[in-house]
């Protein structure tokens, strides 16, 4: 595929994603979405997490980890303040304001803003706190959160296997974590060490989990959509090649197979 | 118009413009074989270039906002009377007159920071290895079972032994296809994941410009 094509199908796929934004917008505006919305399993320990902070005063940690504002992980760190923001929201009945962690110092300023704006009483210039990054970052944290005591630990951003030295050390203290990662090894080792996991895009999907908000919510199927249209997709494209390589496999029973593989995969996605 | 909708037309204005210049600029095919075609496709990459720069340099500035907010964190921690906040501010200044005094010489960072880094990676491994045994006791399911056995597999596999080699056949299977295919998954969605967010802040419908 040549550059022009590239850019084109780059364009189209923009404009297309743009349209349908507006469009779920437009329509989560008249209904009732909130039942199409498919449900988090990380996300449900939050609200009680935030519970027990305000009972006991002590604040939440949440991290960005390497997310940065201007590098590749922009999206990332933007999805994060999102959820970050309506995380503070909630806990604003505390009076412990919950600690922001990054390395990446393009993300001071995002995680101030979303101290500042959801978080009414004010002081909370230093809760926002950068560290040098991978390592360093790590043992940084862990002391931050032995001498912080965090009701909890919220991870959403760029973590990498650094991420194993902070929730070990949450886990030694028994605060609870919730992870995710959009590096493969920070989100294997989510998956293997903290307490609840996101996965990949579910980074994405995660503010509209926590609030109210009929635009998050509309960004979240707009996923969703693409999702599913990619998966149909992929799965045709395999049904004609196998209707070409195997002669003898005839189309009704591709179509079987087919229809059965995302009858299960749609199993597996409400289960989760 | 509030300062809330300026941001928000403003993030529009320079999203849009960035993005069409980075999509259509450099690529005079894009405008036919006509003699003008290399120079307008040289005036759309243009902006795209100016703003990319601009962020570049935003970035470098930041840095200096992230020691500027370490400090600040620690000098309100020392008034608290933490030791350890004491030590890092001492640190901190012992290692800039020592790099004002010996010319840039950076034997300090190597003789401590090295070290320190070292012993931090070496103490990864043990976390590591610690949360994988305690993997079965998070996540008590079919999922848990799978993960821990395709660890297993994956690292007997990795063992220089003859005895091994079917596991190690095992291994490269598993690394091929499955293994491959859920990391492409995994990553084709946050590639969605990140357009969508992107899109968001394009519209000027992001938290940061909605006020």
């Amino acid at each position: 595929m040549d550059e022009t094509t590239v850019q084109v199908y780059s364009v189209l796929f923009v404009a297309i994603t743009v349209v349908l934004v507006y469009t779920a917008r437009f329509f989560g505006r008249r209904r009732a979405r909130r039942r199409l919305q498919r449900q988090l399993a990380g996300v449900d320990q939050i609200p009680q997490w935030i519970a027990q902070g305000i009972e006991s005063s002590m604040p939440l940690h949440l991290s960005f980890g390497g997310a940065g504002v201007g590098g590749d992980s922009t999206p990332a760190a933007l999805a994060g303040a999102e959820f970050f923001h309506h995380v503070i929201g909630r806990a604003k009945a505390s009076d412990m304001s919950p600690i922001v962690t990054m390395s990446a110092p393009a993300t001071v300023p995002l995680g101030q803003d979303a101290l500042r704006r959801a978080w009414p009483a004010g002081k909370t210039l230093s809760r926002a706190q950068w560290y040098p990054p991978d390592l360093a970052f790590a043992g940084a944290v862990a002391a931050s959160a032995a001498a912080e005591e965090p009701a909890a630990h919220i991870m959403a951003g760029r973590f990498g296997a650094e991420l194993a030295l902070m929730l070990d050390s949450a886990d030694r203290r028994g605060q609870p974590s919730l992870a995710v990662s959009e590096r493969l090894d920070g989100q294997a080792v989510a998956f293997a060490m903290a307490d609840h996991v996101l996965i990949g895009e579910e980074l994405f999907a995660a503010p509209s989990a926590v609030s109210e908000d009929q635009g998050g919510r509309a960004d979240a199927v707009v996923l969703d959509v693409w999702r599913g249209l990619i998966i149909l997709g992929a799965t045709v494209l395999l049904m004609l090649e196998f209707s070409k390589q195997l002669p003898l496999l005839s189309w009704p029973l591709v179509a079987t197979v087919a229809a059965i593989l995302i009858a299960l995969g749609a199993f597996a996605y409400r289960r989760r | 118009m509030g300062s809330a909708g300026m941001a928000a037309f403003v993030a529009f204005v320079v999203g849009v413009t960035t993005i069409l210049s980075l999509l259509l600029g450099d690529n005079p095919a894009l405008f036919g074989e006509g003699a003008g075609s290399d120079e307008l496709a040289r005036q759309l990459a243009l902006p795209g270039d100016v703003l990319l720069r601009l962020v570049a340099i935003m970035i470098t500035v930041s840095i200096l906002i992230g020691i500027a907010n370490l400090l600040f964190v620690h000098i309100g921690r020392l008034a608290r009377g933490k030791l350890y906040s004491a030590i890092l501010l001492a640190s901190f200044a012992f290692t800039i007159y020592w790099t004002i005094t010996n010319k840039g010489d950076t034997s300090l960072l190597e003789a401590v920071q090295v070290p320190i880094e070292s012993a931090l990676a070496a103490l990864l491994f043990i976390s590591l290895a610690h949360g994988g045994a305690r993997v079965m006791q998070k996540r008590s399911d079919v999922w848990g079972l799978l993960f821990v056995a395709v660890a297993l597999i994956v690292l007997l596999g990795s063992l220089p032994l003859a005895e091994l080699a079917p596991v190690k056949a095992w291994s490269d299977w598993l690394m091929a296809i499955p293994v491959s295919a859920g990391a492409r998954a995994i990553l084709l969605g946050i590639a969605l994941g990140s357009v969508v967010t992107g899109v968001r802040a394009l519209l000027g419908q992001d938290r940061a410009y909605r006020g």
